[in-house]
């Protein structure tokens, strides 16, 4: 299997090391190759990468996660997006799916929760 | 009566039928048989007086009539002849019997006129319901009619000829009606006090005036007396009432004053008078409000109209509020007059004021403390999140056993700390009527599988019994819910039962409803806690070293969820021996 290319989407750095740090964990499948604070900066980050995969936080300043997904998506509708939402409310999760996210994980998640959601996203990706 | 005046009527016209007879006998035997030309007519002056006194106007017939005979025998007889004697003769019987007629006529209408008026007044006297007596100057009774009689008890003869001063129940009194009718001629409605002849006091209300005779001297006078007793006796009672209705108006605390359709007062209480001064008869717009005008909100149209109207109002002026009653009261007259009354609600409008204030405040505070919750909530779900996934990294380092121990734990707290604030914020949600249901159709046997596939490692190793019957139907409801309603009950069943304990989780399909038991056998629930268990942050044991960490909101939760599908949930448990809950939901939401 290729290495999946991953953007992580994050405004707070703990969590964007945090999410490296896991990755890292599996570094012959997933390799990051970039950071975006911002909803604003995923978009311009996409277009300039062009990552097989984005982690994609839901509330941020600038521009939201849902407003991102939704112009990555535009852009690139083969785009592979999972929604990281803090609230886990059932509108906010449903928000993210129909602005277009391919999966979705809650917080907070183990290790455990971030791969199996990957996996089910790439599963999903490949049929 | 009527057969006497026919029997008269016979008589006269007997007598002067013979009267006219001998005078004609007398014309035709003078005329014709003595043959002499002597004078005999003045013989015929006495049918013609006769028939004037007695039958009037009518005597110029037996004058015509004679008059015409004399004629005839003059014409026939052989003597006599005929001349301007006999006609002129005959103008004077007819002249005579007019003239005589004439008078008699006049003296007899005169006479009918006088009788008429007798007998008319006569009856009035007789038949009057007011007393009639006619009193002499020395105070001597010389008449007294029927109703007199009736309401003084003395008959006729029995008073006239004796002295009125007994009649009075002040001996004074008698002289005294005298000299006021001396004075002014006469008495009008005279109210005094007179004992009948059982001494009883009746209310009379009497009318004099003075008799004169031809020459102008007072000769007594007459009275008129009427019963006033019960109109007396009314007056008294109304007094008597509208003396207590007085008394309540002045004793109340509240304002109460009358005015008419014109805004005079015609009354205020003592609370107004101390506060305005007595003031009856001005116009309520100056004596209230100091204005030259009626007032612009004044409701004395409203109430002329016989509405009844209450409204609040506030003055400046005072700065004060009042609660006004504004009502019509009809006069006995038939006139409206305005009753108000009216209430300082000053004092009552200042706590409502700041009641209303602190409500404002409270909502206010309310709406603050939700937005501030929520946000908290979120905020304390943030750390959650890099202590949970640290910690997840951190087993997978290369630490000692007892590391991965610890580690472990932390990660266990971290998500009971999640789930706590998980339900603190899902009730937050279903307060601000946040949480909706999300419907779909799902086998109940697999919801409840997957519950108690979630917690059996748990029960398994309390060495639990877990036992479902469950009937392999469908049912349309929010799944998630329905799952978690399951989840709370049955977590909560293996953390109160003791190691090797049983739990019966029974699902029964009741038509409409399902009806589902969890029963275990646990510690139990006191009566006292029971009826509270359902209650958010309600917990039986609230000593710090319980054993069961929650914050109460599981049960909470499940009541919810339970009342969003619209059903009911409840408990029933004896204490040590076990508890059992029970809820019951529709199959299907409408």
């Amino acid at each position: 299997m290729q290495k999946k290319r991953v953007l992580i989407v994050e405004d707070a750095a703990y969590m964007r090391e945090m999410l490296a740090e896991m990755l890292e964990q599996e570094k012959e499948s997933y390799e990051v190759v970039g950071f975006a604070v911002n909803g604003k900066e995923a978009v311009e980050k996409y277009k300039e990468l062009k990552p097989d995969l984005v982690t994609m936080d839901l509330a941020m300043e600038v521009m939201d996660g849902i407003q991102a997904i939704r112009e990555i998506k535009k852009d690139d509708p083969n785009a592979l997006i999972i929604a990281i939402t803090a609230l886990g409310t059932p509108e906010q999760r449903n928000a993210a799916l129909e602005a277009g996210a391919d999966e979705y994980l809650w917080k907070p998640f183990s290790i455990k929760n971030l791969f199996e959601a990957l996996e089910k996203l790439l599963r999903k990706s490949e049929e | 009566m009527k057969k006497s005046r026919t029997e008269g009527l016979n008589y006269k016209f007997l007598i002067l039928f013979f009267a006219v007879s001998a005078c004609i006998i007398l014309a035709v035997f003078v005329g014709f048989i003595m043959n002499e030309t002597i004078v005999y007519t003045h013989f015929f002056y006495i049918p013609i007086l006769l028939a004037g006194i007695w039958y009037r106007k009518k005597a110029i017939y037996v004058a015509l009539f004679l008059s015409f005979f004399y004629v005839l025998v003059t014409l026939f007889s052989p003597q006599a002849e005929l001349s301007v004697h006999v006609f002129e003769r005959s103008a004077i019987f007819v002249v005579v019997a007019y003239v005589i007629g004439f008078v008699s006529e006049k003296r007899a209408k005169g006479a009918e006129k006088l009788k008429e008026t007798k007998e008319y007044l006569d009856n009035i006297i007789k038949s009057s319901a007011d007393a009639i007596a006619v009193v002499d100057m020395e105070g001597i009774v010389r008449s007294w009619n029927k109703a007199a009689e009736d309401y003084m008890g003395y008959t006729a003869d029995e008073v006239i000829g004796t002295s009125n001063k007994k009649f009075f129940a002040e001996s004074e009194e008698a002289e005294r009606i005298m000299e006021i009718v001396l004075r002014d001629g006469e008495l009008k409605n005279y109210r005094t006090t007179v004992l009948n002849k059982d001494k009883k006091p009746v209310h009379v209300s009497m009318s004099a005036a003075l008799l004169r005779d031809k020459n102008g001297v007072p000769v007594g006078t007459v009275r008129v007396s009427r019963d006033v007793t019960k109109e007396v006796e009314l007056e008294e009672k109304i007094r008597e009432e509208r003396d207590n209705l007085n008394l309540i108006l002045e004793s109340m605390d509240d304002g109460v004053y009358i005015v008419s359709k014109d805004y005079e007062v015609e009354f205020m209480n003592k609370v107004l008078i101390d506060e305005f001064g007595k003031q009856v008869g001005s116009v309520c717009y100056k004596v209230f409000h100091d204005r030259e005008e009626p007032c612009p909100r004044c409701k004395n149209t409203e109430v002329m109209k016989g509405e009844t109207v209450r409204w609040e109002w506030h003055s400046r002026r005072m700065n004060k509020t009042y609660d006004l009653i504004e009502t019509p009261l009809r006069n006995v007259d038939g006139s409206i007059s305005k009753l108000t009354m009216f209430r300082d609600i000053s004092e009552r409008k200042r706590i409502e004021d700041e009641l209303r204030e602190t409500c404002e405040k409270l909502t206010e505070l309310d709406k603050m403390k939700r937005e501030f919750l929520n946000v908290a909530y979120h905020e304390m779900r943030s750390p959650l999140a890099p202590i949970v996934g640290y910690a997840s990294l951190l087993e997978r380092c290369e630490i000692p056993d007892k590391g991965r121990k610890y580690v472990s734990n932390i990660e266990q707290c971290a998500r009971e700390l999640e789930k706590m604030i998980n339900r603190m914020l899902e009730l937050a949600r279903i307060d601000s009527r946040k949480v909706e249901l999300i419907l779909e159709e799902f086998s109940i046997q697999e919801a409840v599988q997957e519950v108690v596939k979630s917690v059996e490692p748990e029960a398994k190793a309390k060495k639990q019994v877990l036992s479902t019957v469950v009937p392999g139907i469908e049912i349309q409801a929010d799944k998630q819910k329905t799952v978690a309603i399951f989840s709370n009950l049955i977590s909560n069943a293996i953390k109160y039962t003791p190691e090797g304990g049983r739990i019966d989780i029974m699902v029964e399909d009741r038509g409409e409803n399902i009806r589902v038991c969890v029963t275990d056998t646990g510690i139990g629930i006191s009566e006292e806690h029971l009826p509270k268990i359902f209650e958010r942050f309600y917990m039986v044991d609230t000593s710090l070293t319980r054993k069961s960490g929650s914050l109460g909101l599981g049960l909470s939760i499940v009541k919810e969820y339970v009342k969003l599908h619209g059903g009911i949930v409840w408990a029933t448990s004896e204490v040590g021996k076990g508890s059992k809950f029970v809820f019951i939901m529709p199959k299907r939401q409408k």
